[in-house]
């Protein structure tokens, strides 16, 4: 581990010209669950640690008339005790109720958790030099592959590990980010990206931006939502594959639904084609797995995780049966 | 079912011919034990507040005075030769005390020593190992046992990469086969299992003139003793090791690790003590592992299900080092007149393996309990009945000597009575829905009878406070809890009235914590010695109290008549009558020949599995051992619990990756090797049979380190065989495999 400043800002104006100054490697530490663990495994190399703990304005959560905002430093365990998320956004409390643990919900932040980095082994391992770190291969493509991206990898495999983003897509969520020249405001479905895109990133911040805030519309009459993960084991494991659903039923069909899957892509993976497929129809077993399974044709399984096709499979019944 | 209760009935027999007597007001011996009133109970640990509350002292606790910190610089390759290594910038980096070269020529796995350093600070020592430059050239590597065997793949050692290592034969299974009515060939296969201990290794050296002392998290105290002196030359008398509270070893600390002589090295280089601690990384790759094993068994039986040959070819895997063992529980177990052995060890470019809690049994146990239930279906009978049927009294499958004692049916019994076996699927698989129940078996054998000559003293001071001296290590199964519940109740005191000193090899011999050993030695060492004390006290109050020495008892702090409790003087006080400080020698005798001591168990296991996810939940366990005698049941059930957390952990999750183009585990941390969380902790009902067997020891006790990590494995594959109907013959069943099985019966049918 090299050593690192620290710097503890109190204000957002403090926290930009920390990020702008430029000249050195920065890095922006939440709750540190995820960062830290960088830095020891000599992953991530900063310079100076921007610490956001003392921000006292980013821990929030308000219900306004254009919805509920958090911001950026809310723990995922104020966000899953919080009375109004639990009733108007079920799959949001199931989704932060399903990460890692109790102490890591304590510590871990929702800003924190939507901009986590892969935990793709060779990633987060500084012997292998792979794409993501300015290699020259993904070392998954014919390696040990089995948690690795079904959909969207290409030239890298990763998957993206939050539990958080897929079911804030679902919501239609908006991020406001702070860049040195005034806010941001944007889907969240367009912060992330491909590793086509760079495969360095995961997101579209700038180094010199940050995530201020994560606004989600009221929900609409006959709203419902789930989350649905599958672990390896009981708790503190990441998503082999997880389904985050929102629909607004009427009768025995869904007039609008969205399903966002995690643990399958390097990006939050939406499954256009399954929400079409099922929409404004009468949902069964038979009929979910008969759409679902067109629209996996397109996944493209490498030797060890062709299993996580079958997963979503049974996931996308049980979830969308689970609100229907 | 009669005929096969004759052994169990063995000692109930001794048992009642005791209780008897008792019953009729005549003398017992000690040995029965019918008077106990700690040995047998639940008692709390003794030292159970110091480690909660963090007071209990580890070796990585301990700051010696000018002491350095050592780390170690290991090969990132697999397979590489040391072109050239310059050491100059490390040594002249400033608070860096010694830079010292362990290896030249060729590195054969990752995470192979190269080099080391001493500094005066941990982040000193990290910073130097950067400065260390090796040059490595490249070579061409194997870590996969099923390449290693391939014609043209890169050799290991000087030998060929796959090497014959145990045979063993009798009767004749050609001739077996040919009377077989069923006969049944199966490959079962098990993961690289690493030793995650909570505490990694950690060792201090320090040097006072010629004489080494080393603090170490070690199992084996004596044996690190011994292997320093012979490693470094100097005489055993010289070396001290001493050992204090540590968190777990499983193996991976049974004996002398390599960062213990370079701790020791850099001492004698710097004049400094030295201390090492490793890290979870170093703990994966490179101080032991369990081997993987792919066994095949052919085995033939009558209709009825008697067993007439069982044939087993082991290719088991131990990277640079040995594969395991792994035939023993085939051999012995059951009553089989053919049996044929053929093991064979393969080598890759991998750490060496290390014996890991029941080393060849767990994977032994895994292929012929799975085996057995395969069997069983082919057979149309209840697995129970089958492993019944074959039920054997001797060992060698009843073509040894006679078993000193055996519960095993006793097991069975229990055991099926309280998972309630009926409600198995009689068919495996047939029960239908996503989510499937299944109900499995699984018998175990182990050693664990103690070894002679195992030492421990007791010394009473003139005020009556007494201390149990032993050389012996509390590995965290709580040994200094029994050790002080022996000595109170033999002398008639309380536990917390007995001071432990034990972890240090100036104190009496005592073997290695490893392969049950420790309670059947350790504990009737110390009853001895106790016995002699209380015999001497009696002698002594005698004569105070003018009764024969015979008639008095020593309880509740107190020696008196037994027929007359009035008639008494206080243990204080008869110990004033010793008149000076007063040391009992206690030995454990041997072990009388002619009958073969092993411990037995059934684990009963229920899991559901979601057929849709390959998913494994297991919901309870019910775990049965003869262990002869119980000494405290709290800690006993504590080892059942651990032993079943860790067999659930390697028949769910646990794997060590190896990327197969590179040569390196890519899991060398706990978030890519799983291990199991609370959340997936079964109900556990641990039931032990107390069967004292009557000449293992004078307190009929047999060990249980390893028992309850044997059957687990195997009960829980055989419950998911019972649920899906499908064997997945592999450990760990993660959801992939479990889906592939699964497809793959849809595919077939
Ligand atoms: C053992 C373990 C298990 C875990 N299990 C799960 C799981 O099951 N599901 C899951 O979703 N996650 C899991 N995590 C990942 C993660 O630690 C948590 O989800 C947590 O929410 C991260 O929040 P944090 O505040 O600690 O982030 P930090 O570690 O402080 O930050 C994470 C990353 O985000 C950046 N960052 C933080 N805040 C901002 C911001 N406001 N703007 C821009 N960038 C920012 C940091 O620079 C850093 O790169 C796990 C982590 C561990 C160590």
């Amino acid at each position: 581990m090299k050593n690192f400043k620290i710097a503890e800002p109190k204000s957002i104006e403090q926290v930009s010209g920390l990020l702008s100054k430029g000249g050195e490697k920065v890095s922006l530490m939440a709750g540190g669950t995820d960062m830290l663990s960088e830095i020891k495994e000599g992953v991530a190399e900063p310079d100076l640690v921007v610490d956001l703990s003392a921000m006292k304005e980013l821990p929030f959560i308000r219900k306004n008339r254009d919805g509920m905002h958090i911001g950026a430093m809310t723990t995922l365990a104020d966000l899953a005790s919080d009375p109004a998320i639990r009733s108007d956004y079920p799959g949001l409390y199931e989704a932060a109720l399903s990460v890692g643990t109790p102490q890591l919900r304590n510590v871990g932040t929702v800003g924190g958790n939507l901009c986590q980095r892969p935990r793709c082994w060779y990633y987060r391992d500084a012997k292998f030099l792979c794409r993501k770190k300015g290699g020259s291969q993904c070392f998954a493509t014919r390696g040990r592959n089995k948690y690795h991206a079904i959909f969207g990898g290409g030239i890298c495999h990763i998957v993206y590990p939050s539990d958080l983003a897929p079911m804030l897509i679902a919501l239609d969520a908006k991020v406001v980010v702070v860049a040195p020249g005034g806010e941001k405001v944007l889907p969240l479905s367009e912060f992330y990206t491909l590793p086509s895109k760079n495969v360095r990133r995961e997101n579209i911040l700038n180094p010199n931006e940050f995530l201020r805030e994560i606004r989600i519309p009221p929900p609409k009459k006959g709203e419902r939502s789930t989350y649905m993960k599958l672990k390896e084991r009981g708790t503190w494991d990441f998503a082999l594959v997880s389904a985050a659903v929102k629909a607004t039923a009427g009768g025995n069909s869904f007039n609008d639904v969205k399903i966002v899957l995690g643990g399958v892509a390097p990006i939050p993976w939406r499954l256009e084609k399954v929400e079409q497929g099922v929409m404004k129809k009468k949902l069964s077993e038979s009929m979910i797995k008969e759409t679902a399974g067109a629209a996996l044709q397109e996944a493209r399984p490498m030797e060890e995780n062709r299993y996580k096709v079958a997963l979503v499979e049974a996931l996308l019944v049980r979830s969308l049966l689970s609100i229907a | 079912m009669k005929e096969h209760e004759i052994v169990d009935d063995l000692n109930l027999a001794y048992l009642e011919e005791a209780r008897g007597k008792k019953a009729q007001g005549k003398d017992v011996p000690a040995e029965a034990g019918e008077d106990f009133k700690l040995i047998g109970q639940p008692t709390a640990r003794i030292d159970g507040r110091l480690i909660v509350t963090g007071r209990a002292k580890f070796t990585n606790d301990l700051t010696l005075m000018n002491m350095l910190h050592a780390k170690i610089l290991r090969s990132p390759f697999a397979s590489a030769e040391i072109v050239s290594m310059d050491l100059s910038q490390a040594q002249n980096l400033p608070g860096v005390k010694a830079v010292i070269k362990l290896k030249e020529g060729r590195v054969k796995y990752e995470g192979e020593q190269v080099a080391a350093v001493a500094a005066i600070s941990e982040k000193t020592a990290e910073e130097a190992l950067q400065l260390i430059k090796v040059d490595y050239k490249i070579l061409p590597h194997v870590v996969r046992p099923e390449k290693a065997v391939e014609e043209g793949a890169p050799q290991i050692h000087d030998s060929a990469n796959v090497e014959k290592f145990n045979e063993y034969s009798r009767g004749d299974v050609d001739k077996g086969f040919a009377e077989a009515e069923v006969v049944l060939e199966r490959t079962y296969k098990t993961a690289v299992e690493i030793h995650q201990t909570a505490e990694t290794h950690a060792s201090i050296a320090k040097l006072d003139e010629d004489r080494l002392t080393v603090w170490d998290s070690t199992q084996a105290a004596f044996s690190v003793r011994d292997g320093l002196a012979r490693t470094l030359g100097i005489p055993t008398s010289k070396v001290r090791v001493i050992k204090t509270y540590m968190g777990g070893g499983f193996g991976s600390k049974l004996g002398l690790n390599e960062h213990t002589v370079v701790a020791a090295r850099l001492a004698k280089e710097t004049g400094r003590p030295v201390k090492i601690v490793l890290n979870r990384r170093e703990n994966s790759l490179c101080v032991g592992n369990r081997p993987s094993t792919s066994i095949t068994i052919k085995g033939g039986a009558k209709k009825d299900g008697t067993l007439v040959c069982l044939s087993m070819k082991n290719y088991t895997c131990g990277g640079v080092g040995r594969g395991d063992r792994c035939s023993e529980p085939l051999i012995d177990i059951y009553k089989c007149p053919n049996v044929k052995v053929e093991e064979y060890t393969v080598y890759t470019n991998t750490g060496a393996s290390r014996p890991t809690r029941a080393p060849g049994h767990v994977q032994g146990t895994f292929a012929l309990e799975g085996f057995l239930d395969e069997l069983a279906d082919e057979l149309g009978l209840d697995p129970l009945e089958l492993r019944r049927k074959n039920y054997s009294s001797a060992n060698q499958g009843e073509t040894g000597i006679p078993y000193s004692s055996k519960g095993l049916n006793k097991c069975y019994e229990l055991g099926a009575a309280k998972i309630g076996w009926e409600r198995r699927n009689k068919k495996p698989g047939e029960g239908g829905g996503k989510i499937r129940r299944g109900l499995g078996v699984a018998s175990q054998i182990w050693w664990g009878a103690g070894v002679p000559g195992t030492l421990a003293d007791i010394k009473i001071h003139r005020d009556g406070s007494v201390e149990v001296i032993c050389g012996t290590q509390d590995i965290g199964c709580g040994t200094r809890t029994y050790i002080a519940t022996i000595a109170a109740e033999t002398l008639g005191l309380k536990p917390e009235d007995i001071a432990v000193k034990i972890g240090d090899t100036v104190y009496p011999w005592a073997p290695s914590s490893g392969g049950s050993q420790t309670t059947p030695s350790v504990a009737p060492a110390v009853r001895d010695a106790a016995l002699k004390a209380a015999e001497r006290l009696k002698q002594l109050v005698s004569t105070t109290l003018n009764i024969p020495a015979s008639r008095i008892v020593l309880a509740g702090k107190k020696l008196f008549d037994k027929e007359n409790p009035d008639v008494s003087v206080t243990f204080q006080d008869a110990a004033k009558e010793l008149r000076r400080e007063a040391v009992f020698h206690g030995e454990r005798s041997d072990l009388p020949a002619g009958f073969a001591y092993n411990s037995f168990g059934a684990h009963f296991a229920e899991v559901e599995v979601d057929t849709e996810t390959g998913q494994i939940r297991v919901a309870k366990v019910v775990a049965v051992h003869d262990v002869g005698r119980v000494i405290n049941r709290l800690t006993a059930e504590s080892q059942v619990v651990g032993g079943i957390t860790q067999g659930v952990s390697t028949a769910l999750f646990e794997e060590r990756l190896i990327d197969d183009n590179t040569g390196q585990m890519v899991n060398p941390n706990l978030q890519g090797y799983k291990i199991s969380t609370s959340m997936d902790i079964p109900e556990i009902v641990p039931i032990f049979v107390d069967l004292i067997d009557p000449r293992i020891n004078n307190l009929g006790t047999k060990g249980l380190g390893e028992p309850p990590r044997i059957p687990i494995s195997a009960a829980v594959a055989n419950a998911v065989y019972n649920a899906i109907g499908i064997h997945l013959r592999e450990i760990p069943m993660t959801p992939d495999k479990v889906l592939k099985a699964l497809q793959g019966k849809e595919a077939n049918s």
